[in-house]
């Protein structure tokens, strides 16, 4: 974590703030320690806590898979009880959605977005840190069921209603772990919406001089999507919650049965956030891949304005097909087929982006680097779930197939083989530049290839037991189903992947402290990222960059006097205004946070008293923020004594 | 020395099982079993299928062309050493629109050779068609957690309503049979791969479904949208019958149950006794599987072995007990409709919604520890259990089981 520390270009302000002010609103300027951390607004450090979080609850769902594999191991298992296991798949999902997949990619819109578009920072740097203070909160929110009496939440990922409803989760026992459920979505749906619009401002406004829309790289193109796909998405699973929250809490009937509530209701307005939430679990890895394939292809993404379309095109069908996810629900055949040829038309765009993936590689010079294997076996990987996804469009089909394994095998298949193996491949592709050093090539490509076998082997067996009628969601399955052979193979397949999990993680952690220090630009890359040192100084670029074409550092190596020339008069520019602006660190969005932690606690324990206090303290750190004001300093890069000591261009 | 021979050994003797292990995928044995969605017994899993088998075909004909495509461009393209890697950058191409707009129409193309018999099927499977409509048998299945409760309104009793059974849904052969699907709690959802694909039971909603079973067979189900703790155990079969035997089962079934005549005392009576259990038991034989229909046949008879006596002390347990409380026997002294409908018992295969072979050990062991068989079900929580506090209100002692079983038994 202290790799940026080590940075040589940490801003110091020079002089203290002209204005005296109270102790209340001086603004803490710790750059190493525990306060730092607390108070930071840098968009890379905001980026490295969701990343590092995030991979921590990634091995905490990856645990869950295990215990749920070892207990599906054999039939009639016993190793985990009904309950124990309903709660395990449950929070495996939700875990893996919300807390691991998700995360990993805002912890990659945070850390490369700006500095793809040639931005100093996120448009607002304080909300950005309250973005992620509120998402932890969610999910220790989330989590902290496992350490109470009444279990964590065991109404699945997708909380069907009515099982939801006090009368059936609380059926036999007082049971918050719903209510802890319903809360921690909650809150990490504020998180998102926060984090959304704070990307969707900075892609519009703080892109460098010349980086046109249509200039943008692909990744940045796709954290754009996906921050629209969420801010218009999450409105509606927030209804449902509420809905229910009032549901349990208060007795209105939504969706209470005994009321006139309607539980399909719940089903809509949860696919009408689920469908897109699954493009916003693949848009982020297809950006990644976007990226990564042209880099080690040396040559630019192939049909670059079809793939932006497309990732649109995507974008906007998928708030179209959220009921292919209730064929079985009995919505009538007109319906039916509308959803059924909407689903099979959202294959189009996905396909091309696997046809134009294809066309970057062809003509290319391969270079077979580790980010390289997980972005091809991305390829594969998807290319196999999106298949077994127009196998679904086809509903009648899809009657046998729903909610059986073979449902279980093609969502693994996109958001392992797809989104997994995409942030994967992302780790290692910015690990030079985030850490300044190289991931070893033998053990980068001994993960690849574990984990690739392993997974495989876990889940391609899947898709026999769904159409062989294995239902989801079973803690045990009798042994004259037919089922043992394959549901072994899928245990031995889900330790072979937990052991290339284990070996990529370990690798990365070496690497961290006693890798091979990285040059600058290690992988030859195309995009501004790559134009800066490694680790990134805090204020990013010394001279704002001007971009004069689609993968713009591909260009300044190819124009270096232009650039150079450009550079030092802009230089001259910024050290006008008074060097480089930095926005100043703040105590109140990790405040205003823990008064949504305080608060949401005590609400799922029906403490309205404890409830109210969290919002008091939620108000409070709001008006201190604003009152406090937007702060601000200027530092004074200086590089070029570094700059000369690291070449550009591949070396290996 | 020995040791790596040893690790060798065991390393071989792990391949060769892994190897034996995979054999099933080789043969067909990974698609073979009793819920095999490719082993369609009727109209409505067949058109199913076979839509299944376009869907396979368009994408694994897509999934040739373009796997061998990625495949060359890989290895062709792939720099192979120092040199390559050195090389100048290849031509910096942008793409080509006319590729692009060919690969998008060849893509739309592909869709409507699934598009179009998917349309097809989905007006097919949704009812029975209309030419068919004066053969249908209409039943209706309610799910409740965690069993099948099935109405027969074309079967009425006197004074009694329709036929009711449970967890056993017995249908006549070759005639479309539509389901009513119902649900008085959540959400459950009604899956027999063989005869159809699964249709939802939505509390506040109607559902039915449609399924037609070409020749007399019994056919395995399950509950196929999660609803609750013991989801898994959540299951049923269908039994489909010849005209004849159809009626047969039916005019049985709507009489009362069986009583069997007392001539001695029980006290002497030889009881069935079992210990040992262990949680979540398989409840299933290969002895059953092997002749599954011809085994239910056997189950409509009444044993040869009845301990009248037992039977008698076992009837009068069940209205002590408060069993009656819930479970209805008709003409016997059971009123209660929350569990299960216990008339003609003894003539089903299967207990515990289809979790367990109807064996008189298997009935012994859900009478005396069901939460170990179904955790969380309404006959232990509430029934043997106080609801609010766990504590246990309701005691059977195993001479008192094995009476409850005889009798149950008795109710062919």
């Amino acid at each position: 974590m202290d790799a940026l520390v080590k940075s040589n270009f940490i801003g110091k302000e020079e002089h203290a703030g002209v204005e005296k002010r109270s102790w209340l609103f001086t603004r803490p300027t710790a750059k190493t320690g525990i306060v730092s951390w607390l108070t930071t607004v840098d968009h890379k450090r905001v980026g490295l806590l969701y990343g590092i979080s995030s991979l921590f609850f990634f091995l905490v769902g990856g645990f869950e898979a295990i215990l749920i594999r070892l207990q599906l191991a054999v039939p009639n298992n016993t190793l985990l009880t009904a309950q124990q296991y309903n709660e395990m798949f449950t929070m495996h999902g939700t875990t893996m959605i919300f807390l691991a997949v998700m995360p990993l990619s805002a912890a990659f819109f945070n850390y490369i977005m700006p500095l793809q578009i040639g931005a100093r920072d996120v448009a607002f740097p304080r909300l950005n840190g309250f973005a992620f203070w509120v998402f932890l909160v969610g999910a220790i929110i989330l989590n902290v069921g496992w350490f109470v009496k009444s279990g964590a939440p065991d109404v699945g990922w997708f909380g069907y209603a009515p099982l939801t409803s006090t009368a059936y989760s609380s059926q036999f026992a007082g049971d918050m772990s719903t209510d802890l459920w319903v809360m921690g979505l909650q809150v990490l749906g504020v998180s998102s919406i926060i984090g959304s619009l704070n990307f969707i401002v900075t892609i519009i406004n703080l892109r460098a001089p010349g980086m046109t829309m249509m200039r943008l790289p692909v990744f940045t193109w796709m954290t754009l999507f996906t921050a629209f796909l969420i801010i218009l998405s999450f409105p509606a699973i927030t209804i449902a919650l509420v809905e229910l929250m009032m549901d349990r809490s208060f007795g209105t009937s939504f969706f209470e049965v005994s009321g006139g509530g309607l539980p399909i209701l719940w089903q809509h307005l949860f696919w009408v956030f689920g469908h897109p939430e699954v493009y916003i679990l693949i848009l982020p890895a297809m950006g990644i891949i976007s990226e990564i394939l042209p880099t080690f292809s040396r040559k630019p993404l192939f049909g670059y304005p079809i793939v932006v379309f497309s990732g649109a095109a995507i974008g906007f069908l998928g708030f179209g097909v959220w009921s292919h996810h209730m064929f079985t629900t009995g919505m009538g055949t007109v319906a039916t087929a509308a959803f059924a040829v909407a689903t099979m038309a959202i294959a189009v765009p996905t396909g091309v982006k696997i046809f134009n993936w294809i066309g970057t590689l062809w003509g290319g010079h391969l270079m077979m680097r580790t980010p390289m294997m997980f972005a091809l076996g991305f390829v594969w990987l998807f290319m196999f779930g999106g298949f077994s996804g127009i196998m679904h469009s086809a509903a009648p089909a899809d009657a046998q197939q729903q909610d059986s394994y073979f449902v279980v095998a093609h969502f693994h298949y996109v958001l392992i083989g797809g989104s997994i193996f995409a942030l994967l491949a992302g780790i290692h592709y910015w690990f030079p530049l985030i850490f300044g050093r190289t991931v070893s090539e033998f053990w980068g490509k001994l993960s690849f290839w574990v984990i690739f076998v392993g997974f495989n082997v876990t889940f391609f067996p899947m898709h026999f037991l769904g159409l062989n009628g294995m239902p989801r969601r079973t803690f045990t399955y009798d042994g004259n189903m037919g089922w043992n052979n394959a549901n072994m193979w899928a245990t031995v397949g889900a330790l072979i992947l937990a052991v290339g999990i284990c070996i990529y993680f370990a690798v990365m952690v070496y690497t961290y402290f006693k890798g091979q220090k990285s040059s600058r630009d290690p992988w030859d890359g195309r995009t501004l990222e790559w134009s800066i040192p490694n680790p990134p100084p805090e204020y990013n670029f010394a001279v704002t960059p001007t971009v004069h074409a689609r993968d713009a550092f591909w260009y300044e190596k190819n124009n270096k006097e232009e650039i150079a020339r450009e550079k030092a008069a802009k230089a001259k520019i910024d050290e006008a205004h008074g060097g480089v602006h930095m926005p100043s660190q703040s105590w109140f969005p990790i405040i205003t946070a823990s008064g949504i932690l305080i608060g949401g606690l005590f609400f799922t324990n029906h403490i309205m008293l404890g409830a109210i206090a969290g919002g008091v303290v939620v108000f409070f750190g709001a008006w201190m923020w604003a009152l406090e004001g937007p702060g601000g300093y200027h530092v004074h890069p200086n590089e070029s004594d570094d700059d000369s000591s690291q070449g550009h261009g591949p070396k290996h | 020395m020995s040791s790596s021979a040893s690790f060798r050994h065991s390393i071989r003797r792990g391949l060769s099982a892994l190897f034996a292990a995979s054999i099933p995928l080789y043969t067909g044995g990974w698609i073979g079993g009793h819920q095999s969605t490719f082993d369609a017994k009727g109209p409505v899993a067949a058109s199913q299928l076979d839509l299944f088998y376009v869907t396979l075909w368009v994408t694994g004909i897509i999934f040739v062309l373009v796997a061998a495509v990625l495949a060359y461009a890989t290895l062709k393209f792939k720099a192979r050493n120092e040199a390559d890697e050195h090389a100048e950058p290849p031509p910096q191409g942008h793409g080509n629109p006319l590729v692009e707009l060919g690969l998008i129409g060849a893509s739309v193309v592909a869709l409507v050779f699934i598009a179009v018999p998917t349309l097809e099927a989905i007006w097919y499977t949704y009812d029975v068609p209309d030419d068919r409509r004066d053969q249908t048998y209409e039943v209706t299945a309610v799910g409740y957690q965690w069993w099948f409760k099935f109405e027969y309104p074309n079967e009425q009793i006197d004074g009694a309503g329709p036929l009711v059974t449970a967890n056993e849904l017995v249908i006549p052969a070759g005639r479309p049979v539509r389901v009513n699907l119902r649900t008085i709690d959540v959400i459950h959802s009604f899956w027999v791969p063989k005869l159809a694909g699964k249709v939802d039971m939505i509390p506040n909603r109607g559902n039915h479904l449609w399924l037609q079973a070409d020749e007399p067979g019994y056919f395995w189900g399950q509950c196929a949208e999660f609803c609750g703790q013991s989801h898994a155990v959540m299951r049923f079969r269908v039994i489909a019958l010849n005209e004849a035997d159809f009626a047969a089962w039916t005019a049985n079934q709507k009489k009362d149950a069986r009583a069997v005549e007392t001539t001695a005392s029980a006290d002497a009576a030889p009881r069935a006794q079992f210990a040992g259990f262990r949680v979540n038991e398989a409840g299933w034989s290969p002895e059953f599987d092997a002749n599954p229909l011809d085994n239910w046949v056997q189950k409509q008879f009444p044993e040869k072995s009845e301990n009248p006596a037992l039977i008698a002390e076992g009837r009068r347990l069940f209205v002590e007990k408060a069993c009656a409380g819930c479970h209805n026997i008709r003409g016997h002294e059971g009123v209660g409709i929350t569990g299960p409908d216990l008339t003609h018992m003894g003539s089903r295969t299967t207990i515990a919604a289809g979790l367990l072979e109807n064996t008189t050990r298997n009935l012994y062991r859900w009478i005396s520890e069901p939460h170990h068989v179904k955790p969380g079900n309404k006959m232990w929580v509430g029934g043997y259990t106080d609801r609010e506090t766990g504590n246990r209100i309701l005691e059977l002692t195993s001479e008192d089981v094995s009476a409850l079983v005889a009798y149950l038994e008795s109710l062919k």
